[in-house]
């Protein structure tokens, strides 16, 4: 090779990031193209919608495997870098089934009314192209959050996950309540916003710099020096609260059964999962400019790095974990409405899901990672069944409707218990593998009581979760479910049995998964402590890396 | 991630994936026999398409085909096997991994001491295994024909069931019987319990086959509670359970790693899941009443095979049984005493079912006998006979039954062979009762004498007396096997049909019609005895008329009993001079170890009055003299002159010395009531105090208590959930401004 240009050279890192979010453009590009098929006057071409959009998602996922198998992924600079292969290539093989459940829902009615003739076609009304043009959007968005590399990208991504889903939930259906449901959440995410830009700001003036890596190098430097500044702490704190907004964390969490019981049931299923998988990710990215095992504190003289959070931040989200699996858990005893028993469940969920990131990269991430898969795939089980089914043209909403589905649709009503069985956690479905993942990891790091606590949250679950096999299997039929039908289009139905068979199956390739979702977070992707410079002499490997646990976390005050 | 969920994942059977290094050099010897494991994925293949037959309702019988074929296809294999598998020594055929922990122990710093858990799905395959593997697919293939068409009655409703389960049983007796490692055999161990579970309460709207379904069940827990607490023990001396690894630990220093206490318990508590599985005493009454299955299980099951998993277990662990002086005598005594005790139940019978049944337990007892005394090979001879002889002697009865409506009762059918269609079952019945009863130069005769002989020359505690005892049973066992042959075939024809002449499993018209409906086939005889059967009479049955069995009744009873008679054949070449090609295969095997050694120090025997100096053969002359005697007294009392029985029986009940007798016999030595009494009856007090417990202390109080809690916390927070924007908003904004606080407080104020 001769020599290379010097200009090239320094756009090397501007090339390496650009090729890595080539599944991004991709879909940016997808979601151009179905904006402008929904509005064709081809009732073909507005039919095609769907399917090119999950055209385009599969693209990605090529794509994704592509990018991520070249050098790129070391040249990005990124702090977690392999990060967003397996994030990706999860985000847009979750999205397909997705999309097959919401399919034909969108503008359904109203295509009826082109097709019979009752309405002109008017290409103001259509909403199926914008609405997956958006879904796509937030795809990219989402994505997007694991490559970020400054805390702008990173609120940039989370606003563009975000912003589409807000129209996505007042067009998923054509009543008020979708609306209002839409109107909430589009206040209260603005609110979230507002909370963590504030928390970004602070550590902007924590650290004078907005890139990560520098930004984890000048909070390891505070550290090694004495503590970290207030400043950087308040912030973080802001921003972990911002971002549990997207998890339907406590406190944030108080819009999920309201938006989830008005949108429609497959803009629901969007709902139980990406936003979680944003936020995960989110807090992943911005968690690692403290460090996980780059931080430390000085004792007797001597830097010592440890594992883990500094504690005032594990400590906010080890109560929010646990407030967000309580909360969520007794919420859902109550409800008679399936998707609002739903939503708070998906809050619970995110109570374990936290559980994983309390116990950082090295035990953590990949068991989160992998567990996001198989909630996916449940959540979109669940989801799908309840999408395939209507009455009197209305989504089915209580338990009431579905009493005795096993005598009339016994697929669906197999796929619906297989999938809350999985919720629950029991083995050998895919669900259980999850859970024992998330809990052995949390034991790993030393979160004994996190997970006592989670258990027990687990068997409160199985309560209302049971009753999703118990009313649809042995339930008898009344008056009210003799109206109980499936809808026209079998894309539901279709994406019911492929997640609730996912369900059962995705064990038999359980080792590749695991391993799929640990190279999302290998050794490299932990921060590097050469820049740690206490007191002008580099820490010595044995003291470095003499912590393990965040129990050994000495109280910040001491180290003070 | 944690080592914990690591290691469960490895544990999921990875059949695609490539062999560990290690563990291929582990099974590099019997790397090229990989495709033995055919003969467990035939059956299982076969129980997944009788299940989907079952669901897509199928109506035909493509599940009795696919399951005979699939059979077929396992003998098949282990015939080849057999051929192409060297049995000189043992080998390992590792087919993939399948349960593998490793842990570190004691406090995280210690330098490793790892420990680790391995139980690879792997086959031991010696010569033991061999032999007992081709009768298990060749009996089990036989009967599998046969029951195509015993079971044609239930087409459509439980024919993909009955098939399913019976390939079920196929799979977990292969498991069992091949399995390399003590985990594979507790699999089939508990499989074949579960397959026999399935098939006893095959008729599952008939309570009394429920019933037995759970009594074998609850019965054959016990006896599994003891096998699995001796696998326990056995991981935790010798730190293995794979066979090869076991037998060599166990070889090279007897005294290593055993404590004493677990020398003694694991001989005892491999024996009492051997008793439970092989109905012997005390958990040997699940048996009989097994029989409620349908009779091809009754015959493959309940008689040929899975009953013979104890001795295998036994036969298969001998090393183990020489680590306690007494346990060997234990088995020896434990199975003398079955086998008389059944025997003498099995008399007073009337249900010929019934008494094939005691006839089994009394057999297996000779078979533990045979292994207390130190034969194996006696024992695992006389395993293989009786598979063939009892299988053939329960196909029979099933035969007839089915041709007889259900009907088993030996005093209500006389002269069978003489009826047409008949012919066939009776003259192989004829066989395989010549052979139970050890006539002379019959298959069962040589196995039983070789097990009565090594008896008398034992160094067991009382060894003359266990021979005399089995003599005895054997006087017994001629007795009442032609008892059934004397009463069901011979003598004038005279028959009457059973209750199931309105299908299958349709119990409620027997016991409430009276006896004294006028019947076409009547005949004088009273019945007294009104225990337990249903002898009533269905509505209309005088156009009923038997009908014989077709071609795969009759062909496989012919075939099973061309085998009953060739099971003699190593007999004759041994006295031929040719070695016996059982004993060779036992000699071979692990069952060997050792078991030499038990012949009693000096040549004399007790039957050195006969005059014949070798013990075998003066146990033959004995022997033959005794079974033909009791064929001779059944031949007076059951075909010559049938009132004397009754007699007899009616002068023994009217002495008050002697009434005790036929009493105890009919009822079974009341072991079923004792054991009402002394167990069920506690149990089922202290669990009415629990419940009462429970229902009123922790339900009550605890358990609903607690569950309300989170209910109620939950209305708590109602209110903060009412759909306003404002309210949300607050207080989501109030939330982050408490926690931004109290970490304020908590954390920073005193930095």
């Amino acid at each position: 090779m001769d020599t290379i240009p010097a200009h090239l050279l320094a756009a090397a890192p501007m090339a390496a990031k650009l090729t890595l979010i080539a599944p991004e453009i991709l879909l940016f590009a997808g979601s151009v193209v179905v904006a402008v098929l929904g509005l064709s006057r081809a009732t073909a071409m507005r039919r095609a919608v769907p399917f090119v959009t999950a055209l385009f998602l599969a693209a990605s996922i090529v794509v994704t495997a592509l990018v991520y198998r070249s050098g790129a992924v070391a040249e990005s600079g990124l702090l977690l870098p392999a990060l967003g292969g397996y994030a990706k290539a999860l985000i847009a093989a979750i999205a397909i089934p997705l999309v097959m459940v919401v399919g034909s829902s969108i503008d359904r009615k109203l295509e009826e009314a082109f097709e019979t003739g009752r309405a002109p076609f008017d290409p103001i009304r259509t909403m199926r192209g914008e609405y997956f043009a958006f879904f796509l959007l937030s795809i990219a968005g989402t994505m997007l959050i694991a490559n970020a590399s400054d805390l702008i990208w990173l609120f940039l991504a989370l606003e563009l996950a975000s912003l589409p889903t807000y129209v996505m939930v007042a067009v998923s259906r054509g009543t008020r309540r979708a609306q209002e449901a839409a109107v909430k959440y589009f206040f209260l995410g603005a609110l979230s916003a507002a909370t963590f830009l504030y928390g970004f700001a602070l550590l902007y003036g924590a650290t004078g710099t907005l890139e990560l890596g520098p930004m984890r190098d000048a909070l390891a430097q505070q550290a090694a020096a004495g503590a970290l500044p207030t400043l950087a702490i308040v912030g973080g704190v802001l921003a972990i609260l911002g971002i549990a907004f997207k998890l339907a964390a406590v406190p944030m969490h108080f819009y999920a059964p309201d938006v989830y019981e008005g949108a429609g049931a497959g803009t629901t299923a969007f709902l139980g999962i990406m936003p979680k998988i944003a936020g995960v990710l989110a807090l992943m990215v911005l968690l690692s400019v403290f460090g996980w095992s780059g931080h430390g504190v000085m004792e007797a003289g001597q830097y010592i790095a440890v594992d883990g959070l500094p504690l005032p931040l594990s400590a906010v989200l080890w109560m929010v974990a646990v407030l967000t699996m309580v909360l969520g858990n007794i919420g859902a005893l109550l409800q008679r409405n399936v998707k609002r028993m739903l939503a708070y469940s998906s809050i619970a969920q995110s109570g374990y899901l936290l559980m994983g990131v309390i116990a950082g990269p090295k035990a953590g991430f990949d068991a989160v990672l992998f567990y996001l898969l198989g909630y996916g795939v449940m959540n979109t089980a669940v989801f799908a069944v309840l999408a395939s089914l209507e009455r009197n043209g209305e989504e089915v909403e209580t338990l009431d409707d579905l009493a005795g589905l096993r005598l009339r649709h016994p697929v669906l009503a197999w796929m619906l218990a297989i999938s809350a069985v999985s919720l629950i956690g029991m083995p050998p479905l895919i669900g259980f593998f999850g859970k024992l993942a998330l809990f052995s990891a949390a034991l790993e790091a030393g979160q004994t009581a996190l997970v006592i606590i989670a258990a027990v949250n687990s068997a409160i679950g199985a309560y209302y979760y049971l009753q999703l096999v118990a009313v649809p299997m042995l339930g008898q039929p009344t008056a009210r479910t003799e109206s109980v039908q499936t809808v026209p289009s079998a894309w539901p139905r279709f994406a019911a049995i492929i997640c609730g068979v996912g369900v059962a199956v995705l064990p038999v390739v359980l080792p590749q998964l695991f391993d799929a979702a640990s190279s999302a977070t290998p050794e490299a992707a932990r921060p590097v402590r050469a820049n740690i410079d206490a007191d002008g002499a580099a820490p010595s490997p044995a003291t470095v890396s003499a912590g393990s646990t965040t129990d050994e976390v000495p109280d910040a005050k001491q180290a003070g | 991630m944690h080592e914990l969920a690591r290691s469960l994942t490895q544990s999921f059977p990875t059949l695609l994936g490539a062999d560990e290094p290690a563990s291929i050099a582990r099974a590099i010897e019997g790397a090229d026999l990989g495709w033995a494991g055919l003969i467990l994925i035939f059956p299982a293949v076969s129980a997944i398409l009788c299940g989907l037959c079952a669901i897509l309702k199928v109506k035909g019988k493509l599940p009795g085909a696919i399951t005979a074929v699939s059979l077929l296809a396992a003998f098949v294999v282990t015939f080849l096997l057999y051929w192409n598998c060297p049995t000189d020594a043992p080998r390992t055929i590792h087919l993939f991994d399948w349960i593998s922990f490793d842990w570190l122990t004691g406090p995280g710093a210690e330098p490793s001491a790892w420990r680790a858990f391995s139980a690879p799905f792997a086959l031991y395959i010696d010569s033991l295994t061999l032999l007992w593997m081709l009768f298990v697919t060749g009996l089990g293939t036989l009967i599998a024909i046969y029951a195509t068409e015993y079971m044609e009655g239930d087409v459509g409703k439980g024919y993909a069931r009955f098939f399913g389960s019976v390939s079920i049983f196929l799979f977990a007796m292969g498991s069992l019987v091949m399995g390399g490692n003590l985990i594979l055999l507790y699999l089939g161990w508990e499989g074949v319990g579960l397959a026999s579970y399935l098939l006893i309460g095959y008729h599952y709207s008939k309570p009394s086959a429920v019933a037995a379904a759970k009594k074998a069940f609850i019965m054959n827990r016990i006896g599994d509670l003891g096998l699995a607490l001796a696998i326990f023990l056995i991981w935790w001396n010798y730190d293995t359970v794979s066979y090869d690894a076991l037998f060599a630990a166990v070889a090279a220093e007897p005294a290593a790693g055993a404590s004493e206490w677990s020398k003694a318990a694991i001989p005892f508590c491999l024996m009492l899941g051997a008793f439970g599985k092989s109905a012997q005493i005390p958990l040997y009454v699940w048996l009989p009443d097994a029989m409620e299955g349908p009779t091809p299980v009754s015959a493959l099951i309940h008689a040929a095979t899975m009953v013979t998993a104890g001795l295998y277990l036994i036969a298969r662990l001998f090393p183990l049984f020489e680590l306690h002086p007494l346990a060997l005598p234990t088995v020896a005594w434990i199975g003398c005493a079955t086998a008389l005790l059944a025997a003498t139940i099995g008399m007073a019978q009337y249900d010929i079912k019934r008494v094939m049944a005691y006839s089994t337990v009394s057999q297996l007892g000779y078979m533990f006998l045979g292994l207390g005394v130190g034969t194996t090979f006696g024992a695992v001879y006389h395993v293989f006979t009786h598979a063939f002889f009892k299988a053939l002697l329960f196909l029979c009865c099933g035969a007839i039954m089915h041709g007889m409506a259900g009907q088993l009762d030996l005093r209500k059918m006389s002269g069978l062979r003489n009826v047409p269609g008949f012919r066939i079952i009776s003259w192989t019945f004829l066989v395989g009762c010549l052979c139970l009863a050890g006539f002379p130069f019959t298959a069962g005769f040589f196995s039983k004498d070789s097990i009565i002989a090594e008896a008398f020359v034992s160094d067991v505690p009382g060894a003359s007396a266990l021979g005399f005892l089995a003599l005895f049973t054997a006087f017994l066992t001629a007795y009442y096997t032609f008892r059934v042959w004397f009463r069901v075939c011979g003598g004038p024809v005279k028959y009457e049909p059973g209750d199931e002449i309105h299908g299958h499993g349709d119990d409620d018209h027997g016991h409430d019609h009276g006896h004294d409906h006028g019947h076409d086939h009547g005949h004088g005889q009273a019945h007294g005895h009104g225990h337990g059967h249903g002898h009533g009479h269905s509505h209309g049955h005088g156009e009923w008329h038997p009908h014989g069995p077709r071609l795969a009744i009759n062909g496989v009873l012919l075939l099973i009993c061309v085998g009953a008679l060739l099971a003699a054949v190593p007999s004759y070449l041994q006295m031929s001079g040719q070695p016996n090609w059982v004993q060779t295969m036992v000699t071979n095997s692990s069952a060997i170890a050792g078991a030499s050694g038990h012949h009693g120090a000096d040549g004399s025997h007790a039957l050195s009055f006969t005059g014949i100096e070798d013990v075998h053969k003066a146990t033959s002359v004995v022997a033959s003299v005794v079974g033909v005697g009791g064929i001779l007294v059944a031949l007076f009392f059951h075909l010559l002159n049938r009132g004397a029985a009754d007699r007899l029986r009616a002068a023994l009940l009217s002495n008050g010395l002697t009434r005790w007798l036929p009493l105890l016999m009919e009822n079974k030595w009341y072991v079923d009531e004792a054991y009402h009494i002394v167990v069920r009856a506690p149990a089922r007090g202290i669990g009415h105090l629990l419940y009462l417990i429970d229902k009123l202390f922790i339900d009550g109080f605890v358990v609903n208590g607690a569950a309300r809690v989170p209910a109620e916390v939950g209305r708590l927070f109602q209110p903060l959930y009412n759909g306003a924007l404002q309210g949300y908003a607050a207080t989501m904004a109030g939330g982050v401004a408490l926690i931004a606080a109290w970490i304020f407080w908590v954390w920073l104020s005193g930095g």
